[in-house]
């Protein structure tokens, strides 16, 4: 019989997709979130569905570390 | 809501969806007759034209040899956008076919138009040239003030000088679609504010003036009589003042609302009140698309990211600060920056890219406006990549489909997630499948009729 599992189905380039996967290597196995690897050149993945907000304020987060506030002094 | 646009159709649209009583009762107005005439498409007023003094009900066949091969399609919208406003009427009889024939009223009236020509029922009064008719420039300046006052009202209720036209209750409607009430810093624009007030003012008008509309049966009025009212107005000359006194009590109420606006300019004086229509009321029935008096742009964009607004409205400001960061403001300039920061902001406040591109490319001055192109192309790549920038995962709720007992059924599920447009990815070698969340349902159905 069909199996079905629930969860969220991400997309994107390659920077980002190694960015997830380091994301889920730092956490403990009992918070690991990437059920499977979709595609071999790794743009496409199915996660646990509770990982999607993680996942967005975490690339947030990211980007803001990357960019340089002049105010911030 | 997320996604929706503030579409602000033609005036023509919302007269073809009134129900068909009020349409017939609107066809008693000489001037809104020719005013639907005007904004028909050519082929359809031709044949309106023509049709226009013969009595019996012509067969389609005849009107269909009046045009040559390849203008069936243009035939085909004509008629149809007669019979949706109920100029043509349908009648198919078995023997004959279908015929068509004008609406009685609209017939009647455009044919007493045509040999009167229209003559208005209030003539311009000034004809003894006692009244100090404000000139052109002085009206529109005066247009432009009361609408960017009702503007800055709309988004701020806060800011500006209180308008005692509009009460309290009308300008809560405006608002309804434009602004939410939000408990931290009170209300805030929502998207479909922020988009409201990146279009030009035409399309603003008409939004505005639509809401009124909608709204007026609440307020126990007519919405057909208030239509044919603006119609009337924007039939007026600019500029010329019309005594108050051959208005009814409705049409007074509606021009002291109208005056908030900026569409009417009302005067008083020892012979009685007057109105003068600005040329935001003349604009009315003009459709959209030909928008003949462009007001003047105003924003230079610089390589470097740099904008100067040369402008002093209050309004003009708020909207530049949707997107920019004001560096300063001097006496006839604005000074601002497109910054990521200030871009970042725009876009969670739910601005598109483009919207701030068609918004700088429509406002940009003159001189700017000659250069091709007129904003320079490493600002507008730049805006749209911060943009994509934003964009860089997707995330679709979906299902994970695998061990699939055979491979029929496999190839069956794939084909059903496509029709439904579900389907996310596949791997036929291991037969795996991943479909969207919306999907699943219908899925689990249609697998467990295929198991049988």
């Amino acid at each position: 019989m069909v199996n079905s599992i629930k969860g969220v189905f991400i997309s994107c380039d390659v920077p980002m997709a190694q960015f997830i996967a380091h994301l889920n290597n730092s956490l403990p196995p009992s918070q690991k979130f990437i059920i499977q690897v979709l595609k071999l050149d790794t743009t496409c993945m199915f996660v646990k569905p509770h990982a999607e907000e993680m996942i967005h304020s975490a690339v947030i987060t990211f980007r803001e570390q990357n960019s340089y506030d002049a105010k911030a002094n | 809501m997320p996604q929706v646009k503030i579409i602000a159709k033609n005036f023509m649209d919302m007269v073809a969806s009134l129900p068909a009583i009020k349409l017939d009762k609107l066809y008693n107005n000489v001037f809104i007759c020719e005013a639907i005439l005007r904004s028909l498409p050519p082929l359809a007023k031709k044949y309106v034209l023509q049709m226009l003094y013969i009595d019996v009900a012509v067969p389609a066949t005849v009107l269909e040899e009046w045009v040559l091969a390849d203008g069936a399609s243009k035939h085909r919208v004509a008629i149809d956008r007669l019979i949706q406003l109920r100029i043509f009427s349908e009648i198919t009889d078995r023997k004959r076919g279908t015929s068509y024939s004008l609406n009685p009223t609209f017939q009647n009236n455009l044919q007493k138009h045509i040999i009167s020509g229209g003559v208005l029922p209030r003539e311009p009064m000034n004809s003894d040239n006692s009244i100090k008719l404000p000139s052109l420039q002085e009206l529109e300046t005066y247009a432009l003030k009361q609408w960017e006052r009702f503007l800055l009202q709309l988004i701020n209720s806060g800011q500006g000088d209180k308008l005692n036209g509009i009460s309290e209750s009308m300008m809560k409607i405006f608002q309804r679609g434009l602004l939410s009430q939000r408990d931290k810093d009170g209300p805030r624009l929502t998207e479909s504010g922020f988009q409201f007030l990146l279009m030009d003012t035409n399309a603003q008008l008409w939004y505005i003036i639509r809401e009124y509309i909608s709204n007026a049966e609440e307020r126990k009025v007519d919405p057909a009589d208030l239509i044919s009212f603006l119609l009337e107005l924007s039939f007026h000359v600019t500029g010329e003042a019309y005594n108050s006194n051959t208005l009814t009590e409705l049409q007074k109420n509606t021009l002291k609302d109208l005056e908030d606006l900026g569409l009417v300019k009302l005067q008083q004086g020892m012979k009685g009140n007057w109105f003068i229509p600005t040329k935001l009321a003349t604009n009315l029935s003009v459709s959209l698309s030909d928008s003949s008096a462009r007001k003047e742009g105003f924003v230079v964009m610089e390589t470097n990211f740099r904008m100067y607004a040369y402008s002093t409205s209050k309004l003009q400001c708020e909207i530049l600060r949707l997107f920019a960061r004001i560096e300063y403001q001097l006496p006839n300039l604005i000074a601002c920056a497109i910054t990521k920061e200030s871009l970042y902001n725009a876009f969670d406040n739910g601005i598109t890219s483009d919207q701030i591109i068609t918004f700088l490319q429509q406002n940009s001055h003159p001189r700017c406006a000659d250069r091709v192109p007129a904003i320079p192309e490493n600002v507008t790549d730049q805006i749209r990549l911060w943009e994509s920038d934003l964009k860089r995962i997707e995330m679709t709720q979906a299902h994970f489909y695998d061990e699939f007992p055979s491979k029929d059924v496999f190839e069956a599920a794939c084909d059903f997630a496509r029709e439904w447009g579900g389907l996310l990815w596949e791997d036929s070698k291991r037969m795996r499948l991943v479909v969207k969340s919306e999907v699943h349902n219908q899925m689990r159905e249609f697998l467990h009729t295929q198991s049988k």
